[in-house]
């Protein structure tokens, strides 16, 4: 009985290690590229990491903007976003992006942030990959009626210097406190509603 | 004073006859002439045989050819030089776009979690932990 168990156990093991290897390796989930046959503007970003090197050779030292983005991926792997906007609410179902948020339940991922709001239909989802204690990637999914966007960020980054950017290209910077505890748990609950 | 000098006219003789106009003698010019022209055929000569090397058509062919090597290679690498940085600046578009739209979503996720924080009373008692992960 306890030799079947033990053979049990070990084929779950085996089975479950490609998908975990899957998941440390992933850049895209194949469920993404689907939708963009839907779209109406596609934006596709795919770089790797010596793509990611040399193009950020070319980011100028005098520009703020550009410098901190210089700091911000010289250690990154890869970037990959992929963002579609539809003509018409309704053009992805909510089983598409579970799929895509199911690829990341996974003990190498942590699910940090998730923002249901039902009054605007804005969801935003922020996985992080951490590596001993420290942090080696982070996908944001953020579905919203008309459009669903996909970052993939491999590699150890600063989140306050990636939302820094964010906050300099034309977009209102919210004044925001830091994401705690407290109101990370508050937003689930926001979620659960 | 006129005792040191004795003979007054003595320097004025020396003098005259130390710049006395003497005729050349007769085969100077003959001589210079020579001279000029050989020195100046010797530096034609000198062209000539650095030049010389191009008088062979295979020699001149191969110069050419040369030189228009020369002018290809520097013309292609220009724009190789070109297109990388085309290629570059777009690449770095992209990183900025991709960095950009991370960065959006980033402040999104902020600001709906500040607006759950702000639209609930903080005497509201917390039944449950925060939620890591799946």
């Amino acid at each position: 009985m306890s030799t079947t168990i033990h053979k049990l156990f070990l084929i779950i093991l085996l089975l479950a290690i490609p998908s975990v290897l899957r998941a440390q390796d992933l850049k895209l989930p194949p469920d993404v590229e689907k939708l963009s046959a839907k779209a109406k503007e596609t934006v596709e970003v795919n770089m790797d990491g010596p793509m990611l090197h040399w193009a950020s050779k070319f980011l100028s030292s005098e520009d703020p903007e550009e410098k901190k983005a210089a700091k911000l991926v010289e250690n990154l792997k890869g970037i990959y976003v992929r963002s579609y906007e539809f003509a018409d609410e309704g053009a992805y179902s909510s089983a598409d992006v579970e799929s895509l948020r199911s690829q990341f339940h996974s003990p190498t991922w942590s699910r940090v942030v998730g923002v249901r709001s039902e009054h605007d239909g804005e969801n935003v989802d922020i996985f992080f990959r951490l590596e001993n204690d420290k942090m080696a990637g982070i996908v944001i999914i953020s579905a919203e009626p008309k459009e669903l966007t996909f970052v993939n960020i491999v590699g150890p980054l600063e989140i306050d210097q990636l939302s820094d950017i964010g906050g300099e290209f034309g977009i209102p910077r919210v004044k925001t406190k830091p994401l705690s505890s407290k109101s990370m748990a508050k937003a689930d609950k926001g979620e659960q509603k | 004073m006129t005792s040191m000098n004795p003979n007054p006219n003595r320097l004025e003789d020396v003098l005259k006859q130390a710049l006395r106009r003497e005729e050349a003698p007769d085969n100077f010019a003959a001589r210079v002439l020579t001279q000029a022209a050989q020195n100046s055929r010797a530096r034609e000569t000198r062209r000539e045989s650095w030049l010389g090397v191009f008088s062979q058509p295979l020699v001149r062919w191969a110069a050419f050819a040369a030189v228009s090597i020369c002018l290809i290679a520097e013309g292609v690498h220009y724009r190789n030089q070109q297109r990388e940085r085309a290629q570059g600046e777009a690449a770095k578009q992209q990183l900025m776009l991709a960095l950009r739209i991370a960065g959006s979503k980033l402040h999104l996720a902020k600001e709906k979690v500040n607006e759950i924080n702000t639209s609930r009373p903080e005497s509201q008692p917390e039944s449950r932990t925060p939620r890591s992960q799946s």
